[in-house]
């Protein structure tokens, strides 16, 4: 046993790693069923499946809205299902997370919003003064700096969302349907974005089932079904290529 | 100092406090009539137990010398009293003396020149150094020879105590229940703004704000209601002190209310302080409920 329960020893350029997660909801619904699951340093990963196979639930396990009812939940070295309540504070500021809905503040504009994150952890004025334009800038909406949420399109509002869960340098930026609410060009928009954030070296973890996307980008792909992985392809498709279009028919059937 | 980090933060609790106003206001109302009943309360305990000491403080012994005793020994009874600690003075009143002062007391009640012998015996009249000494001291001197009956205000003395005790009570008692009213109001009125900030509270949790920070404007809140209340209260106090009194030594002059002179600085630091507390303590209830999911 390590002295430091929430410090374990991992293997360099392993950032994220599940061993054994099952994760079961009060009401007896399992979400998540002896997940395994590393992903490493920089890299840029869908997670992929139907609505309902636990792909937010594993996500909310990484930055401890959920704790896993057995199982192992490694983040940055640090172990997330130990963590202290007083310590998930100091996790959230290493975790970027973007959501289908932006969850913006109506009443902010969009440099106050992203302001927000920053100040509400007490960064001092000079950080918020630096930080905010340069998010801002990466994003591309300092032009849009003082307007409010209402007044911008879908694929403004969820660069807002971004440019909020990038503000504070996170190592791991985690999207949950982030294109869910947006039309095909905002969509390729966004994943040019995320594409970009990566580059610069955040991982980045997106649950999805927008096919076009994960097919367009060839990245990563862990397929989940009923809360097991299924598949866990580098370069992968949406649907596993074994599948071919029958697998493609039938998961439409299946699906309506 | 970061001056930036201090307009955000006061500018949030400035947004809370503003954004159901009404409920604000109605918490702060409650607050008040709460300190303002409790000032009053403390105020009249204060004033009734200055006027009972100063009542307790004028209480003689009468004390009565047998039909044997000359007024030898009636001056070295006096002597002998004096030389006790707990005496603060000892006046000798020879019998005409006495008969003088009661003629003096009677007048127009009684045709007092009916009485052809003096029926009084020498007395002494003592004073004792403080009021909860006196039944102690009469029991003493009635023990004394020469000494043939001993007098006090006992029952004046008891009547008053049992007031303000009864006071005490009964004021506690409605002071502990408006307390609880006014935090069960603040700690509505806090929660309809938690309610109103659930999302922020959300976003704050989600990108690492601490417990502590977002508990804070909440508390600042609830502080405030507390202290604008009080503050209130202590304000409408002091007009009543300044309007009302002076009327009740007009209309109650036979209570000696000059004596009341109660202590109004750390008076009015106690009742802020009092609204203060409230203020924090709901407020930290109904924002921990709300947080500890």
């Amino acid at each position: 046993m390590p002295k430091n329960p929430c410090n374990v020893n991992v293997r360099a350029g392993r950032l994220i790693s599940l061993r054994g997660v099952t994760l079961v909801y009060p009401n007896g619904t399992r979400a998540l069923d002896g997940i395994d699951l590393e992903i490493a340093k920089g890299s840029f990963v869908f997670l992929v499946g139907h609505s309902g196979t636990g792909k937010s639930s594993l996500l909310r396990l990484l930055y401890r809205e959920q704790v896993p009812t057995r199982g192992e939940v490694t983040v940055d070295a640090t172990r997330v299902d130990r963590l202290r309540r007083s310590r998930v504070p100091h996790l959230r500021r290493n975790v970027g997370v973007v959501f289908q809905d932006f969850k913006l503040l109506s009443d902010k504009t969009v440099w106050e919003n992203v302001a927000f994150a920053l100040q509400v952890t007490g960064a001092r004025t000079k950080d918020v003064m630096r930080q905010v334009p340069r998010v801002l800038d990466l994003v591309g909406l300092a032009h849009k700096a003082r307007m409010f949420p209402s007044e911008l399109s879908g694929g403004e509002q969820q660069r807002t969302a971004i440019a909020r869960a990038l503000v504070n340098n996170p190592k791991i930026l985690l999207c949950d349907e982030p294109t869910g609410n947006l039309d095909p060009s905002n969509t390729n928009e966004i994943m040019d974005l995320l594409h970009r954030i990566n580059l610069k070296g955040t991982t980045v973890l997106i649950a999805t089932h927008n096919a076009l996307v994960v097919d367009r980008m060839r990245r990563r792909v862990i397929r989940l079904e009923d809360g097991k992985i299924v598949a866990d392809e580098e370069r992968g498709y949406y649907l596993q290529r074994s599948e071919g279009l029958a697998g493609f028919a039938t998961s439409e059937t299946s699906a309506l | 100092m970061d001056w930036g980090r201090v307009r955000f933060f006061f500018g949030e609790v400035w947004r809370n406090f503003t954004r159901n106003l009404l409920m604000q206001l109605t918490a702060i109302g409650t607050v008040a009539v709460m300190v303002l009943l409790l000032g009053t309360f403390l105020f009249t305990r204060d004033a009734v137990g200055k006027i009972g000491d100063d009542v307790l403080k004028r209480i003689e012994i009468s004390v009565f010398l047998s039909d044997r005793a000359t007024s030898a020994d009636a001056l070295a009874l006096a002597a002998r009293l004096r030389r006790d600690k707990r005496v603060e003075g000892v006046v000798y009143v020879p019998r005409a003396e006495g008969l003088r002062q009661m003629r003096e007391r009677l007048r127009g009640q009684i045709d007092t020149s009916l009485l052809t012998t003096n029926p009084l015996p020498d007395a002494l009249r003592v004073r004792v150094t403080s009021p909860d000494r006196v039944r102690e001291v009469a029991a003493a001197i009635s023990k004394l020879p020469d000494v043939a009956h001993v007098e006090y205000a006992q029952d004046a003395v008891q009547k008053l105590l049992r007031l303000s005790g009864v006071l005490g009570r009964v004021g506690l008692g409605i002071v502990v229940l408006l307390i609880f009213t006014a935090a069960i109001i603040i700690s509505n009125t806090i929660r309809l703004t938690v309610f109103a900030r659930r999302r922020e509270i959300a976003i704050m949790q989600l990108v690492g704000a601490s417990g502590t920070y977002i508990r804070l404007p909440f508390i600042c809140e609830g502080l405030l209601d507390g202290v604008l209340g009080a503050a209130l209260a202590l304000v409408l106090l002091e007009v009543g002190r300044l309007q009302l009194l002076p009327k009740l030594f007009v209309a109650l002059p036979f209570l000696p209310l000059h004596a009341v002179s109660v202590n109004q600085g750390p008076l009015a630091l106690e009742l802020l302080a009092v609204g203060a507390a409230i203020g924090i303590a709901a407020s930290w209830l109904s924002v921990g409920r709300y947080l500890r999911t």
